[in-house]
């Protein structure tokens, strides 16, 4: 986590305490009711910064590394190799994902891009945050 | 806040409760069992699904044809041939009845991949026999791979070049895909149909009451999956998963209901799901044994 | 004065079919019989796994569908050189032997009674025209209440399938080595207890009920003979320590019976439409190109021969090459072999059960080769069945198909020699033109199960359609 975003997550903590504070005197239910929105506001803010954060440690951590299509074609998920598949230009990690048994899904065979094959099947569903990233495709 | 205003809120609760009550009124007189014509039509495929049907229990066969339908017409079990038999076929388009089809349609040079019977002297082929029955029907039930989806019948590269009932009918078909279909699915379907009209279905024309959930959330073997406790071959009690098990994409409730009077299913044999009753079987679901799929994948 | 006589459907049948006799002076001078299904199930297995041959070839036929399970385990055992142990076989026996219970008493109260006893017209299933019932009322209503008695036995059967072969109709239990799962007392008791069931409503019901029809209806123990060529692959024989417990690989023919050899099985083409560098081959050749413009020929179905004569398989063939039952070879005599058949099923799957040893875990991890190629052959519920397949680069690259209606429903051959069924047909007295309950009869007594190949149905050598394909 880098330094800044530390800062602004306590920055914003404070503000909630600031918050908490205000509600307990909170003179109608109007006033409460309205410093509860902002106070949720507030929480809200500090999730997406945290996932942010995590997000970056999580991918430092990992060997990220870049693939090529004949590279890529080698962990099919089988005889002891990984199952990757790419889409949009990210390999994914697809090894022990309950949707890849036999490292194949619906007729589909890891160790391949399947960018196009995911947008027609699964356009607009959220998925691929899920899933584990090793890489880009180059 | 104001007690004097009348509160939406309260106003509408008023009128739930009155619909409610009209609503269970009519519904008590729906739940009678009157019993309605069926046709059952096999088309392109194995005929396996009403055989599946004879080994139905509680509602059986025998409660089939005399407590719940005319049963009036099928292939295998009707004692009239030849024109006989088509005659009983033709004389059912006009009145009130229900359509279960099992098996693909042959669509290759006109349909004339698969005849169902001969008709004052010209063949009828399936094509023509679906179309005729499918639109007029009050329901149709598609039951069997084959039939919702081309199944395997349709299987690459497709030489009859067999597709789905639905693709060949402008109506609505329920679909109940499986391989077979178990017979509880369809018996509870038709009973859902004669007792309280259309079940519930989903965004593939599927009863929820039969395929809402995946077997993978039901799996008695969940807990080995979970803990990556993988079988390395066929007859042994843990998760099957590496070795192409499809239930995590299989939407049916094999896993609870189990077969033939609920003894057995094939997971509890052992043996990997296949996928039978998701769209996309067989083609899709396979390989179905695979011994080297990939196990720990070392950081 | 002749007449033609089309029957289509033939209903209580497993498929499509057609009979087209020609009738003068009341006798079948001349028939064809057509099957009106196709899908080509020879040319969807090629370039897959192995493997999934053994569930994909279930999906031929759903009454029996164990049966190409079976056969295409066998040929894959014999491609990857597996010899399953002694206890595998048995346990897929026994799963074998649930199918071969299920199918004959569907087949015997289900698809033929219906022809000889009057069913309750109440329901419109069983409203006929027909009227040559000959048993007298007590013996009809009796049989007519065994028909519904039936269907829980026969459910039975299939009950007692899943409990080893974990569901059926596309049962998973049997594999390469024997069965996947583990034969636990529980469940051996409990087949033991279905099986008790079975038996005692094939002895008690199901026999005499066939005496009684045979006993009303004895002109067809002289009607529907066919060429009197009998064929088995053998099945329930060749166990290690229990011997042959059914019928070892043998054929009849003019009075002598003779081991099988499986080199002499061809097919031919001549009345097919089918061009090939010869008009016959071997199951294990290249599958031949389609020829619509052939002439003479009138169906997509080839001929399979023994010895370039047509063969009779089925419970028939097996009784007589056994010694079980040699009566004769006609409409009433495979009924009856039939229902005896079922009772010595029984009785080998005791025999089987008894020598169960639970417990013991069958299955291995398996490799399949890079290229190889192997055959099953094994006599199954309708008679001899064949799968020849060869694997290349790990996938298979031929599959062949022959099954028992192939055999008995065949085409004309080379040498113009009807196919069995249609010799059975040829020469029957027809009573009445309005209603040839005959034809019917004598087909239903071959079990035919059409779901394999294509015939077009042709009328003095024109073809009402072009259809190309390969089955």
């Amino acid at each position: 986590m880098n330094n800044s975003t530390y800062q602004t997550i306590r920055t914003k903590v404070a503000e909630s305490q600031n918050y908490i504070n205000l509600i307990y005197v909170a003179p109608c239910i109007y006033t409460r009711n309205m410093l509860l929105n902002q106070l949720k506001a507030k929480m809200n803010e500090i999730d997406f910064l945290s996932g942010l954060a995590f997000g970056k440690m999580n991918q430092m951590q990992q060997n990220q590394r870049d693939l090529t299509l004949a590279e890529l074609a080698k962990f099919n998920g089988k005889d002891g190799n990984p199952a990757y598949v790419a889409v949009n230009g990210t390999v994914y990690d697809v090894t022990n994902n309950a949707a890849w048994a036999a490292a194949s899904h619906f007729g589909l065979m890891a160790g391949k891009d399947l960018t196009s094959e995911f947008a027609s099947c699964h356009g607009g569903q959220s998925i691929l945050s899920k899933l584990k990233v090793v890489g880009k495709l180059v | 806040m104001s007690m004097k205003h009348n509160c939406p809120e309260y106003s509408a609760r008023l009128h739930t409760a009155s619909d409610l009550f009209s609503k269970v009124k009519n519904e008590i007189r729906n739940g009678t069992l009157a019993k309605k014509n069926l046709v059952w039509l096999e088309l392109t495929g194995c005929s396996g699904n009403i055989i599946s049907l004879l080994d139905g229990a509680n509602p059986d066969f025998k409660y089939l044809i005399s407590q719940m339908t005319e049963f009036v017409y099928d292939n295998s079990l009707m004692v009239a041939e030849g024109e006989a038999a088509m005659d009983k076929l033709m004389s059912i388009i006009g009145n009130d009845y229900i359509l279960a089809v099992e098996g693909a349609v042959a669509t290759k040079n006109n349909g004339l991949y698969n005849i169902i019977g001969r008709w004052k002297g010209e063949p009828v082929t399936a094509l023509k026999a679906i179309k005729m029955l499918g639109e007029k029907a009050s329901h149709v039930v598609a039951l069997g791979a084959c039939a919702t989806h081309g199944g395997v019948s349709a299987a690459k590269p497709n030489p009859a070049e067999c597709v789905s009932v639905q693709s060949v009918l402008n109506r609505k078909v329920i679909k109940l895909p499986g391989c077979p279909c178990h017979p509880d699915w369809f018996l509870g379907t038709l009973a859902h149909i004669l007792l309280y009209g259309e079940p519930e279905l989903d965004s593939r024309d599927r009863p929820l009451l039969f395929y809402s959930t995946l077997i993978h959330d039901r799996c008695p073997r969940r807990s080995f999956f979970d803990k990556g406790i993988f079988a390395k071959k066929l007859g042994e009690s843990t998760c099957m998963f590496k070795l192409g098990c499809r239930g995590p994409v299989t939407r049916i409730d094999c896993s609870t209901r189990k077969w033939n009077q609920y003894v057995n299913w094939p997971i509890e044999d052992d043996t990997p799901c296949i996928g039978c009753a998701q769209f996309g079987f067989p083609d899709q679901m396979e390989p179905f044994i695979t011994y080297n799929t990939t196990r720990g994948v070392k950081e | 004065m002749t007449k033609r006589i089309v029957i289509n459907p033939v209903t209580r049948i497993s498929g499509f079919m057609e009979i087209d006799a020609t009738i003068d002076n009341n006798m079948v001078v001349d028939v064809k019989t057509e099957g009106l299904l196709f899908r080509g199930f020879e040319k969807m297995l090629m370039g897959r796994n192995p493997f999934d041959a053994v569930y994909f070839t279930q999906r031929i036929c759903g009454i029996c569908s164990t049966a190409h399970s079976v056969a295409s385990t066998l040929a894959l055992e014999a491609a990857m050189g597996i010899v399953p142990t002694e206890q595998g076989r048995y346990l897929r026996d026994i799963l074998h032997g649930c199918e071969f219970l299920q199918n004959h008493i569907r087949h015997f109260y289900q698809y033929t009674i219906p022809d000889f006893v009057m069913l309750p017209d109440k329901y419109p299933l069983y409203a006929t025209d027909h009227n040559d019932f000959r048993l007298p009322k007590d013996k009809n209503d009796k049989i007519s209440t065994h028909y519904f008695e039936s269907l829980d036995i026969s459910r039975g059967a299939h009950e007692m399938l899943a409990v080893l072969g974990g569901k059926a109709p596309h049962n998973h239990g049997v594999f390469v080595g024997g069965i996947s799962t583990q034969a636990t007392t529980d469940k051996i008791i409990k087949i033991k207890s279905i099986l008790h069931t079975i038996q005692q409503f094939i002895i008690e019901k199901m026999i005499p009920d066939a005496y009684t029809i045979a006993q009303y209806y004895s002109d067809y123990y002289k009607i529907g003979g066919g060429h009197g060529n009998l064929l088995s692959f053998g099945c329930f024989n060749g166990y290690n320590e229990l011997g042959t417990l059914y019928v070892n690989p043998l054929v009849y023919s003019q009075g002598k019976v003779n081991v099988f050899n499986p080199d002499e099985i061809t097919e031919e083409i001549d009345y097919s439409w089918y061009q090939g560098k010869k008009d016959e081959y071997k199951p294990m050749d290249i599958v031949t190109e389609e020829d619509m413009d052939k002439s003479q020929a009138y169906s997509w179905v080839k001929a399979p021969r023994y010895c370039g004569v047509p063969y009779e398989v089925g419970p028939i063939a097996r009784q007589w090459l056994s010694g079980g039952y040699k009566n004769g070879i006609s409409t009433m005599d495979r009924t009856i072999a039939r229902v005896l058949e079922a009772k010595k099923i029984t009785e080998i799957m005791n025999v089987l059960l008894e020598n169960l040893i639970p417990g013991l875990s069958i299955q291995k991890e398996y490799v399949i080769p890079d290229s190889s190629q192997g055959a099953g052959l094994i006599d199954t519920t309708r008679g001899a069945l064949g799968h020849w397949l060869k694997i290349n680069d790990q996938k298979l690259s031929f599959y062949q198909i022959i099954t028992p209606s192939a055999w008995n429903l065949s085409s004309r051959g080379n040498d113009n020699l009807k196919g069995t069924a249609e010799q059975a047909l040829l020469g029957t007295t027809i009573e009445n033109l309005d209603n040839p309950v005959e034809l019917g009869r004598i087909i239903r007594s071959f079990d035919p199960c059409v779901s394999c190949a294509t015939h077009v149905y042709s009328k003095s050598g024109e073809c009402i359609n072009s259809i190309q394909v390969q089955p």
